[in-house]
């Protein structure tokens, strides 16, 4: 991975997604980061001719810039959510846990697997770093509107590490992966109306009535 | 050419549901339909195991023994849930409980259910494994749902989203194994591929992947401690939905790992999963049986109990040698014996409108038929000779005690011991106690044939009819459950032969 301004400001939108208390900002968050992740795949098709990569990095583009943003903003509007996004824990202890989370992603790669290159060490733990970060906000937000967010940004780090450390998924497979992102939004989105309505809230941590 | 036509009439099924509106016409499209796959299953299994080929078409589809060994679970279970869903849903109808739009939604759910669960043992490629075990997932999540209650939607809710992480981990590792094949200067994702070149594979990488891919695939398998969503999708779905999750879904979970362990294998040496396998198997064993012993819920214990077989198969395939024999049998049974129980369970809790063991007493009184079947299934699904989960134990067993883990054999015939005095604790108090003498549980169950239950004025709580879908569809299911049960068949031991050899190799 040539490190550059594209990786950094993604970096720096996983530290802004783990600090932030509003849903609003929350979107704003993964939005930029999906904005900079296709450009980063996209000067990678640049930089190695690879024409798939354009194909998927406009994808990207389309569906977790445009679609995805705006079908999320939709749902908070529509189910007149509340803007907390419902911290478990304090922005300051999310941020420390978040650079654990970098220093484990980096040891991981570094030490644990066999990588050939710097620049692949970096993607490594960069992808992994965004998936940790993205499962992080699934556990430690309570707001079932954050969670889905936490899972997108999960997916987010596996493109990441998709186009720079195997050159891209085959093409067909990766197209079929995004449609399945989609159908899945949508599905959590359903969901998420229908909790809604039942529980007159999101908080998942109060889904308690299963137990044992 | 059979592949195509078990896809395209699931597919077709799907897609018909949506416009019959008369439902007595809908149930028998989706009976027939089923019953129409189930034997193309039938006899593409004759083909590969006649001549012991495998199939490959396109560079995307590939049936080996191992994907028609799944499939024809995956049939047989189809076919005994779509019949019990004729009563069942027919049921509601006449309740009020569901419309009748909502009806067909849920047979077009089913059928899409049953596509991408065929398409998971069909597939070559491996990314499309991973996208359509994650169609069952949303899939099933819409119909463990279905009734949208507070229950059912936080179960599913539940489900959905620690499946989600489960399976994103899963991308991942399928991921680095595409990493590691691309090292090697392969561009395919194709499983045969990746056997082809497996001993070429970095073992360092394939280590690491492979941990990604047993985590979240075993997410979806119900592993402990990944577990947590399963008692309560299990419990809280429809039951012919129950009967799929536990026998059907947790098993296409287990297919994956199984591919992905062929693979590393090779490459690692076949220690690495064996003891990954030991462990988690066991620490599965040994939290279910705490949660079946103090269980109130009837579904919720069956569904640890799935925990448990998930744990057994698991501790079979580790031991290696006959044990993946006896990993392969378990899984047919598990399937069988699970379904076979929940549809027991799911008459039992439309009778008594509830499914809590302290309220529910003396089904053997209000339902003779189910409720004799159920304590004969119990014993089954406990392990005892001389149905068929004992023998797949016992295989089980032996190939540990010829690996000579005492440890390993000692602790899982503790759990078993267990677990087979808490389900016989639990289901002779709910078969044999005093029935409540409450005459809301009048009723019988709705019919599959016109013919009319005679009410038994000595026992007008009495109400429950041999003709009923719901008691074809235990008989179904009783057949296997005992076919297996002495010896196992010529035929079905050589396609677990040759099925154990695939995974061997």
């Amino acid at each position: 991975m040539h490190i550059n301004i594209f990786v950094v400001i993604i970096i720096l939108t996983v530290f802004y997604m783990a600090t932030v208390k509003r849903i609003t900002s929350l979107i704003n968050g993964f939005l930029v980061q999906s904005l900079f992740i296709s450009l980063y795949v996209f000067s990678e098709g640049v930089l190695t001719k690879n024409m798939e990569l354009y194909s998927v990095a406009f994808i990207l583009f389309l569906l977790k810039v445009i679609v995805i943003p705006l079908t999320l903003r939709q749902l908070v509007k529509n189910i007149k959510a509340d803007e907390n996004a419902g911290l478990l824990i304090s922005p300051v202890i999310s941020l420390i846990f978040a650079a654990i989370l970098a220093g484990f992603s980096y040891e991981f790669a570094d030490k644990i697997m066999p990588l050939q290159g710097k620049h692949l060490i970096g993607a490594f733990s960069i992808s992994l770093f965004i998936t940790l970060v993205g499962m992080f906000l699934m556990i430690f937000r309570k707001k079932a509107i954050s969670q889905i967010i936490g899972l997108l940004v999960m997916e987010n780090g596996l493109f990441l590490l998709a186009a720079e450390a195997a050159g891209g998924l085959p093409f067909f497979i990766e197209i079929t992966i995004f449609f399945d992102i989609l159908v899945s939004v949508m599905i959590l989105g359903v969901f998420v109306y229908r909790i809604n309505s039942l529980f007159t809230h999101i908080d998942t941590n109060k889904l308690t009535r299963l137990k044992g | 050419m059979e592949i195509f036509l078990i896809l395209g009439i699931t597919a077709f099924l799907a897609i018909i549901s949506f416009f019959i509106k008369n439902y007595k016409t809908l149930s028998l499209v989706n009976v027939l339909g089923h019953l129409a796959v189930l034997s193309i299953v039938a006899k593409l299994t004759a083909d590969i195991y006649g001549n012991g080929a495998s199939i490959s078409m396109f560079n995307f589809f590939y049936a080996d023994p191992l994907s028609i060994f799944f499939m024809l679970i995956i049939g047989i279970i189809n076919t005994a849930s779509i019949i019990y869903s004729v009563s069942y849903i027919s049921n509601d109808l006449k309740e009020n409980v569901i419309s009748s739009a909502k009806a067909n939604l849920y047979y077009v759910l089913f059928n899409a259910l049953a596509l991408a669960t065929f398409l998971v043992v069909v597939v070559d490629n491996l990314g499309m494994l991973w996208i359509a075990i994650e169609l069952t997932t949303l899939i099933s999540a819409l119909l463990v749902g279905f009734y949208n209650k507070k229950n059912s939607i936080e179960a599913a809710w539940k489900y959905i989203i620690i499946c989600s992480v489960g399976i994103t981990i899963a991308l991942f590792g399928t991921i680095l194994f595409y990493y590691a094949a691309t090292l090697t200067g392969a561009t395919s994702i194709n499983w045969t591929n990746f056997i082809a070149i497996a001993t070429k594979l970095d073992p360092q990488i394939l280590k690491v992947a492979f941990l990604f891919i047993f985590v979240g695939y075993g997410t979806k398998a119900g592993i402990v401690p990944l577990h947590t969503w399963l008692p309560d999708a299990h419990s809280q779905a429809p039951t012919p939905i129950s009967m799929l999750l536990s026998g059907v879904l947790l098993k296409t979970a287990i297919y994956a790992i199984i591919r992905f362990a062929i693979i590393t294998n090779k490459s690692v040496g076949i220690q690495y999963s064996s003891n990954l396998f030991l462990l988690f198997g066991l620490l599965s064993l040994g939290i279910a049986a705490g949660f079946i012993l103090v269980q109130k819920d009837i579904k919720r214990l069956l569904a640890y109990s799935s925990i448990e077989h998930i744990g057994i198969i698991l501790i079979g395939l580790g031991f290696s040698g006959i044990g993946i024999y006896g990993a392969l049998l378990h899984t047919v049974n598990h399937a069988i014996t699970k379904s076979f129980m929940f549809l027991g369970a799911g008459n039992i809790v439309k009778k008594y409108k509830t499914g809590n063991m302290n309220i529910i007493r003396g089904v053997i009184n209000l339902l003779p038929f189910t409720g004799t079947l159920f304590i004969l299934g119990a014993f089954a699904l406990g392990g005892t000779p001389p149905f068929s989960i004992f023998l797949s134990e016992f295989t089980i067993l032996m190939a540990g005690f010829q690996n000579k883990s005492y440890l390993t054999c000692g602790l899982f015939l503790f759990f078993i011991a267990i677990i087979f005095g808490a389900i016989i604790h639990h289901f002779s108090k709910i078969i044999f106690g005093k029935e409540p003498a409450d005459s809301k549980f009048r009723g019988d169950e709705p019919r599959l044939l016109t013919v009319k239950p005679e009410i038994n004025p000595e026992h007008p709580n009495r109400g429950e009819d041999f003709f009923s879908a719901g008691s074809v569809s235990l008989m179904f299911l009783f057949i296997f459950l005992i076919a297996f049960g002495i010896i196992v068949p010529g035929f079905a031991s050589k396609i677990l032969l040759l099925t154990a050899e695939v995974i061997k190799q």
